[in-house]
C-alpha cells in the first residue's frame, strides 16, 4: 500500500489516547461524533490544518496511557490517511492496526520532514520518501500478518472476509 | 526463554518464539468492566454476530459504578447485565470491588496463564507470573470472544533489579511512585519488564502488585513477577482451578538490565499534571488538600487501610478535610470489619465507600472544583480526571495519605511512625 499526500502537522512526544480523543469532547462513538472531538485539547486547529495535507507526525510514546479504541477512530475519521510517529504506545499501535488506520513507526522521522513536505509512503517495504526534499528514511515493517490487517480496513473487516 | 515468551510460545503452540514475532496465542481470561463492557458488547453483537466460544472464560465487573449516579448510566448498567444474562459470562454487579481485585480473588488470574482486558491497567495481573496486557475492543469482540484467540507482537523484556530496604516509613507504594519517575512515562515503550532482585522477592504478593501496575504509565505492553512458593500459595487459597507454573529459564537473555536501589528512598508524592513528577513527600509538604481516599487500581487493600489505621489510631482528621475509604473488594472489608478497622476509621471522621474503584475517572464519586485538591492511592493524576482540570491530585502511600488528611496539608508520615 502506497500513500502520497502532504504533512499538515508535527505533533511533541508523550501525546496520550486521552488527548487524542477525551471523553468529554466525545458525545457519541459515531465517526461524526468522534472525527469532532479528535485532538481538540491538543490542537484547536486540528480538523483545518487537515484541508492541507493527510499525512500526521506524532514524537515518541504516541497514543501513550489510556486503552480507548476511538483515539485512532477519531484520527481516522476525522480524515488522517497515515500517521507517522517516532514510536507508538503499544495499546494505541494495537487498536489503530485493529481498526485500519494506517500507521509507521519511524524513529528518526523528525529530521526528515516539515510541516507541508509531500511524502510517499511504502507500508510494505516501510520507505517514506519526501518528494519536496528529495531526501528517504526508513519506517519499520510490520510483519506481513500485522500488514495485512491494517491494510484491508482492520480486524473485523479480515475477519469478515475469511468468514 | 524467559516467561513471558515461554508462555506465548506455548499458547500459540509453537517451540520457540522470540522478540518482534507475531504469534496467534489462547486467552485463558478476559475481563471487562462497566465503563467499556457495553461498547465491546455493542461490536461482538451488532459486527461479529459469532457465537461466545468460552462464556466461563469473560468476566464483567462493576467497578467504576458502586451506584449508578443517574438514568443513563444506570441504563448502560442493564445493557452491560442483559449481554451478560445472553451469553452466560460472569458478572460482578456494583459492590464488588475494583476490576483488577475481583479478577484475582475470583480466580480468574493464575501463574502461566494469558488474560487480557480492557482496562489499560491489565498488566497488573503479570504479578502472579501471567502474560497480561490490555486490548481493545475489536479485539476483545472479534477475537477472543468468538474464537477464544488474539494476536500478540512477542515484546523485548527488560530486567528490572530492586535491592535495598526500606527505611522506617517507607513501603513499597514509594518505590513504585519513584521507579515510575527513575523509568519515565515513555522509558519502556511496548516493552515488557520483569521485576526482580532481593526487594521484590521478600515482598508479599499485594505488595508486589505494586509494580506491574505502573506497567501501562510507563509505557510497557506488560510486566512479570516469576512465581515463587509465595504466588503458588495465593492462588491455592484462591482457586482449585488447576495452573502449571512457568519460569523463566536461567539463561535468558534480557534487552537490558536495570538496576535500583531503594534503601535511600524518602516516602514519595507524585503531583499532577503527571505520574513522572514525582518528588520526595517534603517537596510538597504544606500544600493544602480537602480530600482524601484510599482507592483505585492499586489502593483500598487491606495493607492500604492498615497503614491508615495506624496513624489514624487516636487521632481526627483535620477540620475541612473528607478521607474517603474504599476497599478493592467485599473480601478487604470483611476483613477490615474484623480487625476493628472499620470502626477505628470511622470514629477518626473517616468516611467508608462500596468496594469499587473509588473516584477513578469521578464516575460516580470525586468530582473536584477547581479550587480543590485530593492526596490519593489512585494510579494515575492527569488533569481533568477528577472533575476541574485545574483541581490537583497528589499521589502517595496509604501513610501519606493519612498523615495528610490529619494535618490538611500534604504530610510526611514519619512524623506519625517514626
Amino acid at each position: 500500500m502506497i500513500i502520497k499526500d502532504k504533512v499538515f502537522e508535527i505533533y511533541p512526544d508523550n501525546i496520550s489516547a486521552e488527548q487524542i480523543a477525551h471523553t468529554k469532547h466525545v458525545n457519541s462513538l459515531t465517526p461524526e461524533g468522534l472525527a469532532v472531538a479528535a485532538m481538540k485539547d491538543v490542537d484547536p486547529d486540528f480538523l483545518k490544518k487537515l484541508g492541507n495535507g493527510k499525512i500526521m507526525i506524532g514524537g515518541s510514546n504516541f497514543g501513550c496511557n489510556s486503552s480507548r479504541e476511538w483515539a485512532p477512530s477519531a484520527l481516522m475519521y476525522a480524515g488522517v490517511e497515515l500517521l507517522i510517529a517516532q514510536s507508538f504506545s503499544r495499546i494505541f499501535f494495537r487498536n489503530a492496526i485493529n481498526i485500519g488506520l494506517p500507521i509507521l513507526e519511524s524513529p528518526e522521522i523528525n529530521e526528515y520532514v516539515s510541516v507541508g513536505d509531500e511524502l510517499e509512503v511504502d507500508l510494505s517495504t516501510g520507505e517514506i520518501k519526501n518528494i519536496t526534499t528529495g531526501k528517504k528514511t526508513q519506517g519499520t515493517i510490520l510483519p506481513a500478518f500485522l500488514l495485512k490487517i491494517m491494510t484491508s480496513g482492520g480486524l473485523l473487516e479480515t475477519l469478515d472476509a475469511e468468514r | 526463554m524467559n516467561l513471558v515468551e515461554k508462555i506465548l510460545a506455548r499458547a500459540s503452540g509453537r517451540e520457540k518464539v522470540a522478540p518482534g514475532e507475531v504469534v496467534v496465542a489462547n486467552v485463558d481470561s478476559l475481563i471487562l468492566h462497566d465503563l467499556s463492557g457495553y461498547i465491546t458488547s455493542r461490536v461482538f453483537e451488532k459486527e461479529v454476530k459469532r457465537k461466545m466460544r468460552y462464556p466461563e472464560r469473560v468476566a464483567m465487573v462493576f467497578d467504576h459504578h458502586f451506584s449508578p449516579p443517574n438514568e443513563e448510566r444506570a441504563r448502560i448498567l442493564e445493557e452491560n447485565r442483559a449481554f451478560a444474562r445472553r451469553h452466560g459470562i460472569h458478572l460482578f454487579d456494583c459492590g464488588s470491588g475494583n476490576i483488577h481485585n475481583v479478577a484475582v480473588r475470583n480466580g480468574f488470574v493464575r501463574p502461566g496463564t494469558i488474560v487480557v482486558g480492557s482496562d489499560s491497567h491489565t498488566p497488573v495481573h503479570g504479578t502472579l507470573g501471567c502474560f497480561a496486557v490490555g486490548l481493545g475492543n475489536n479485539s476483545n469482540a472479534g477475537t477472543v470472544m468468538p474464537f477464544g484467540k488474539a494476536w500478540f507482537k512477542v515484546p523485548e523484556t527488560i530486567q528490572v533489579k530492586i535491592s535495598g530496604q526500606n527505611k522506617p516509613g517507607v513501603c513499597a507504594r514509594d518505590v513504585a511512585l519513584w521507579l515510575t519517575g527513575q523509568i519515565g512515562e515513555g522509558g519502556v515503550v511496548y516493552k515488557a519488564m520483569q521485576f526482580t532482585g532481593p526487594y521484590i522477592k521478600e515482598l508479599e504478593v499485594w505488595d508486589r502488585w505494586l509494580f506491574p501496575l505502573i506497567t501501562i504509565d510507563v509505557g510497557g505492553k506488560c510486566s512479570f513477577i516469576e512465581p515463587d512458593e509465595k504466588t503458588v500459595n495465593f492462588v491455592k487459597g484462591i482457586t482449585d482451578e488447576p495452573f502449571e507454573v512457568i519460569t523463566s529459564d536461567p539463561d535468558c537473555e534480557f534487552a537490558d538490565v536495570w538496576e535500583y536501589d531503594a534503601s535511600g528512598l524518602e516516602p514519595q508524592v507524585a503531583a499532577s499534571p503527571t505520574l513522572g513528577n514525582v518528588k520526595p513527600v517534603g517537596e510538597f509538604a504544606g500544600a493544602p488538600v480537602q480530600w482524601a481516599e484510599l482507592g483505585g487500581h492499586g489502593g483500598g487493600r487491606l495493607e492500604d487501610i492498615r497503614q491508615a489505621a495506624y496513624i489514624l489510631r487516636g487521632r481526627k482528621i483535620a477540620p475541612g478535610v473528607k478521607f474517603n475509604l474504599v476497599p478493592s473488594s467485599r473480601e478487604v472489608f470483611t476483613e477490615a470489619c474484623r480487625e476493628g478497622l472499620v470502626q477505628l476509621l470511622h470514629e477518626a471522621g473517616c468516611t467508608w465507600f462500596p468496594p469499587s474503584t473509588g473516584s477513578n475517572q469521578a464516575i460516580n464519586m470525586g468530582a473536584m472544583a477547581e479550587t480543590e485538591a485530593m492526596v490519593s492511592t489512585h494510579a494515575r493524576n492527569f488533569p481533568g480526571r477528577n472533575g476541574s482540570p485545574k483541581a490537583m491530585m497528589y499521589l502517595g502511600s496509604a501513610s501519606t495519605v493519612a498523615a495528610s488528611a490529619v494535618k490538611g496539608c500534604i504530610a510526611d508520615p514519619r512524623e506519625f511512625t517514626v
